[in-house]
């Protein structure tokens, strides 16, 4: 089960698992089809939701698990990423991406984890980003969602390990995908000169953490934060 | 089958699959002194849920935090859709 596949990383996110032989259901607010995403027709499913209505989310849990059985696996992916000073933010940006990047993702695990945990197995990733630890003009809203959400894995990794589901973090770098387009070509240069690597982390490389996390390989790895950024935290 | 018996059911497969003792579970017996733990209680929502098709914890407007078995009884049982 992977949110925001609409994306540039939800796509990659969904493509590498369908490569790597696992089934799909995506949700988003706007459709997605498997010939979007140039995967095989049942290997992928799409669901139109809207996250931001929290109500809605156990319904949708309890729909999808009817349609497609248990989810092994969840990432939570979808999230917005309005950018601005604070002072000068909208109050209702701040409380939607509040609502979007935590609340959605934090209920949408309460029903999920349930199905993991009575099958005793079962992987949860949240995406990240760097900002929850770096910091970033214009971006304090924003980076404390992500803050959040690196709070909620590590603590969940202790309530849920007992029964075998790891819980983590993937904290990608800026990758050149819509998100960030509005943040201008001279800053995104600027910050891909700061690299290690002298540049971004692709959604593919990302998009291969969460494989390896969802993977019998992955199993001994829980309550952490995966960092995809090139380097540019290093 | 009656809610009670349903949810005595699915306690019995959990103390089993946990290899726990089981109690006997009375009204007044307090959930958290059993041996089964509160993630082994999350886990028996989810398959009351599965098994009686509703989960009142998440039906109720105010949360509600059972302490003995006739209060988790009941809970299910006022919420209980009325086919059931």
């Amino acid at each position: 089960m992977i949110t925001g596949t609409s994306g540039g990383l939800g796509a990659a996110f969904a493509t590498a698992l369908i490569a790597a032989d696992y089934d799909v259901v995506g949700i988003a607010r706007r459709d997605v089809t498997a010939a979007d995403l140039g995967v095989p027709d049942d290997r992928y499913h799409h669901r139109q939701a809207d996250l931001g209505d929290i109500d809605g989310i156990g319904e949708l849990v309890s729909d999808l698990v009817a349609t497609y059985g248990k989810p092994y696996g969840l990432i939570n992916n979808s999230a917005l990423g309005a950018d601005g000073m604070l002072p000068t933010m909208h109050n209702s940006e701040i409380e939607s991406m509040v609502a979007v990047n935590v609340t959605a993702p934090i209920i949408l695990t309460k029903y999920a984890v349930r199905h993991m945990l009575s099958a005793r197995r079962g992987r949860i990733i949240n995406v990240s980003s760097v900002v929850a630890k770096t910091g970033y003009r214009g971006l304090a809203a924003y980076g404390a969602t992500k803050a959040s959400m690196e709070g909620f894995t590590r603590s969940l990794a202790r309530d849920v390990g007992r029964r075998k589901i790891t819980v983590n973090a993937i904290a990608p770098g800026f990758l050149a995908t819509d998100m960030t387009s509005g943040l201008g070509d001279s800053n995104l240069e600027r910050i891909e000169k700061r690299a290690a690597l002298q540049r971004f982390a692709s959604v593919d490389e990302v998009a291969a953490s969460a494989v390896y996390l969802m993977s019998d390989a992955g199993a001994g790895v829980t309550g952490t934060v995966i960092t995809v950024d090139a380097g540019g935290s290093a | 089958m009656t809610i009670r018996s349903a949810i005595l059911e699915q306690l019995t497969e959990l103390f089993e699959e946990d290899e726990l003792d089981m109690p006997e579970f009375v009204d007044e017996t307090v959930l958290l002194d059993t041996e089964l733990d509160s993630l082994g209680f999350a886990v028996l929502v989810t398959r009351l849920d599965e098994e009686l098709g509703f989960d009142p914890f998440s039906m109720m407007d105010e949360p509600v935090y059972p302490v003995t078995f006739k209060d988790f009884v009941d809970i299910y049982e006022r919420f209980a859709p009325d086919e059931a």
